[in-house]
């Protein structure tokens, strides 16, 4: 063999062998979409939910070819729920080169990530955490779902309106979401002729509300309208019917999941929810999600689920658009984003990265949410702009 | 009538604390321990008793059950935790007391799930027993019985049997009780066990009453019932159980009159801060 045949020979194996040890190339490697929610702690039953969306939405979208001929993979970080855990998370983001970053956390982490992010003119969808300050932290953050004060005006619309009562007693719970959700509904309470008799707050850690249900008994108001989670909500309506009251319960997209019914069992039955997600929806990729879900985890769908479904899908759409390396023009094919029709509903962007969405009212029957009624106002349920 | 109404739940929350706090009692009087860990033995009570009922459909197996579980649990903390350290200052037993009690909590959410479990069929919770205008459901008047019965039994125990006498002797001085032939070993797998049982049968009950078990159901009532030992002047059983009423009171009237400014907690807190700064030494322990 010639020299220059084995010097050839040499160039050929060291340039392979160079090959294989460094990274695939860009076209090769899969997109990672940063996803955080709390996997531990006290949230980490919605924590799975909030997964189990995401994983579905990344399996759909390979399954049908990825984006742009790449594969989606998600890099999930725990938060447990907890603001000072969301800052070494969200930096590690970014520090990873991750280009979108969705939230299927609750307020308190989402809040604090999502100045870290503005800042760092990253891209982050909150897909079901709903303090109105979140998407005010500036033009890279966005929300896809509903904010407290809307979701809360859509109750007072539709107990006024829809079940045509008129004294009504709030049980509050004492965090942003619930204090949110009251502020809305009292704030248009008047404009469909309701009278807030009483209202109860109560703390997250609470199961036990023998007073509570005293003191709605001595109230006897035509209907209660209830916020906070599956886990103290259950619990809370179960001791209401237990205690003898029979007013019409109104609750929140906080008690759309079946673990609500598996826990208040009987007492969920004629339970009405404001909610994103219609069991009984003829919109293409709500249904689709819904029958996918039932099949991949066994469990029936739930609002959470449905969320960040709704994200991980806004994400990967703005990807498809604007290819997955300028996070710039990732959050502008997100602002740009019309009518996009996602497990949630069909929503567009306004300027300050919040969606509208018609309401969905669904009610709790033969152990099963079916659908009741829409409240589809686009002037009441506006997000606000600024 | 509504004022009685909320009198009466907040003497069943009472008696709830009173079963956890008297074993937490227990423990500190004899070992100056923090036993924080005691939630987690109410929490396996709870799960043992749920997955009893649900499993066989009988409340007073799943009580039998949840007793014997959280009962067993109690000298074995004790043996694996507590006795390698006793020589060690007393923050350090505080430290791995915490450390269990997280432990255990995250272990209960991957062996049973984080969503919580609730009873397949709670009669006790849906029968209400009305009077004079009042209701209460049979979960609220059966604790009211158990804290009654139990108190009273350990009552008599410690004042009237021979072990009760050791027991007493050994919280006053170890050394001198040993050296009258009392096995201080006894008495401490003795107290550990009363405590859990104690525990176990109190988180049945709270999981009826709540309708729920869930992994974290325990925590909250871990640091209530240090509040209530340290209220009640810590080590004193009497004075204990005084605090345990009277916080339940004051949580059953204040989560509605004082809900717009304090959640539950809060007020619970805030009662025993107030108190304590009145009587330093709790309400019925003794100025030194």
């Amino acid at each position: 063999m010639s020299l220059k045949i084995r010097m050839a020979l040499l160039a050929v194996l060291s340039v392979a062998a160079s090959a294989a040890t460094l990274p695939a190339p860009a076209w090769a490697q899969n997109i990672r979409i940063g996803f955080h929610a709390p996997l531990t702690g006290f949230a980490a039953a919605d924590g799975k939910s909030a997964v189990q969306g995401a994983e579905l939405a990344v399996e759909q979208i390979n399954a049908a070819g990825g984006v742009n001929g790449r594969k989606l993979e998600l890099a999930v970080q725990d938060d447990q729920a907890r603001p000072d855990q969301a800052l070494p998370l969200a930096n590690k983001y970014i520090g990873d080169g991750l280009k979108i970053v969705v939230s299927g956390s609750y307020s308190g982490p989402t809040r604090a990530a999502a100045g870290v992010f503005q800042q760092a003119r990253v891209p982050y969808i909150s897909a079901y955490a709903i303090h109105p300050d979140i998407t005010r932290a500036g033009n890279f953050v966005f929300r896809t779902s509903f904010m407290g004060e809307v979701q809360g005006r859509a109750a007072a619309k539709f107990i006024g309106e829809n079940l045509k009562k008129k004294k009504v007693t709030l049980l509050t719970l004492n965090n942003d979401f619930g204090q949110a959700l009251s502020a809305g509904f009292k704030e248009v309470a008047g404009r469909f002729g309701l009278q807030v008799a009483s209202e109860y707050t109560y703390a997250m850690a609470d199961r036990q509300f023998g007073s509570i249900v005293a003191s709605v008994k001595k109230d006897d108001p035509e209907v209660l309208y209830v916020s906070g989670y599956f886990f103290n909500g259950g619990p809370l309506v179960a001791q209401l019917r237990a205690g003898g009251v029979t007013a019409p319960i109104v609750g929140t997209e906080g008690f759309d999941t079946h673990n609500f019914i598996a826990i208040a069992k009987d007492a969920a039955e004629g339970v009405m929810i404001t909610t994103s997600l219609d069991r009984d929806s003829t919109l293409a990729p709500m249904r689709k999600f819904i029958t996918d879900y039932e099949a991949k985890w066994k469990v029936p769908a739930d609002m959470v689920a449905a969320s960040t479904h709704t994200a991980i899908n806004v994400a990967a759409e703005a990807i498809r658009r604007a290819g997955a390396d300028d996070p710039a023009k990732i959050r502008d094919a997100i602002a740009g984003l019309k009518d996009f029709e996602v497990a949630t509903g069909r929503i567009t962007f306004n300027e300050l990265g919040e969606v509208y969405k018609a309401a969905q009212i669904q009610v709790i029957k033969g152990g099963q949410f079916r659908h009741f009624a829409t409240i589809d106002d686009p002037v009441l349920l506006a997000p606000p702009a600024k | 009538m509504y004022y009685v109404e909320l009198l009466l739940i907040g003497l069943v929350w009472g008696c709830t604390y009173a079963m956890m706090a008297l074993g937490l009692t227990l423990v500190y009087g004899l070992l100056r321990i923090l036993h924080v860990a005691q939630a987690t033995v109410f929490t396996l009570g709870a799960y043992a008793g749920l997955l009893t009922a649900n499993g066989t459909g009988s409340l007073p197996l799943a009580f039998l059950v949840g007793a014997l579980v959280a009962g067993a649990s109690g000298p074995v903390i004790y043996r694996l935790v507590y006795q390698p350290i006793l020589d060690k200052p007393p923050f350090v037993a505080l430290v791995a007391s915490i450390g269990i009690l997280i432990a255990m909590e995250d272990g209960f959410r991957l062996l049973f799930g984080p969503y919580g479990l609730s009873f397949a069929h709670n009669p006790w919770f849906t029968d209400t027993v009305g009077f004079a205008g009042l209701s209460l459901n049979v979960v609220q008047i059966w604790i009211v019985i158990a804290a009654v019965v139990l108190l009273s039994a350990f009552a008599i125990f410690a004042s009237r049997t021979r072990a009760g006498v050791a027991w007493r002797a050994t919280v006053s001085d170890p050394p001198i009780a040993e050296s009258f032939g009392v096995s201080v070993r006894g008495v401490r797998y003795t107290a550990f066990f009363i405590a859990s049982v104690l525990a176990g049968i109190a988180g049945v009950l709270v999981g009826l009453l709540n309708n729920l078990v869930e992994p974290g159901m325990g925590g909250l009532i871990s640091y209530k019932g240090l509040a209530i030992i340290v209220l009640g002047g810590l080590g004193n059983v009497p004075g204990t159980l005084a605090a345990s009423l009277l916080l339940g009171l004051v949580e059953a009237y204040g989560t509605v009159f004082l809900d717009k400014a304090l959640d539950r907690d809060a007020i619970a807190f805030l009662f025993l801060i107030a108190i304590l700064m009145v009587r330093p030494q709790g309400l019925l322990g003794k100025a030194h």
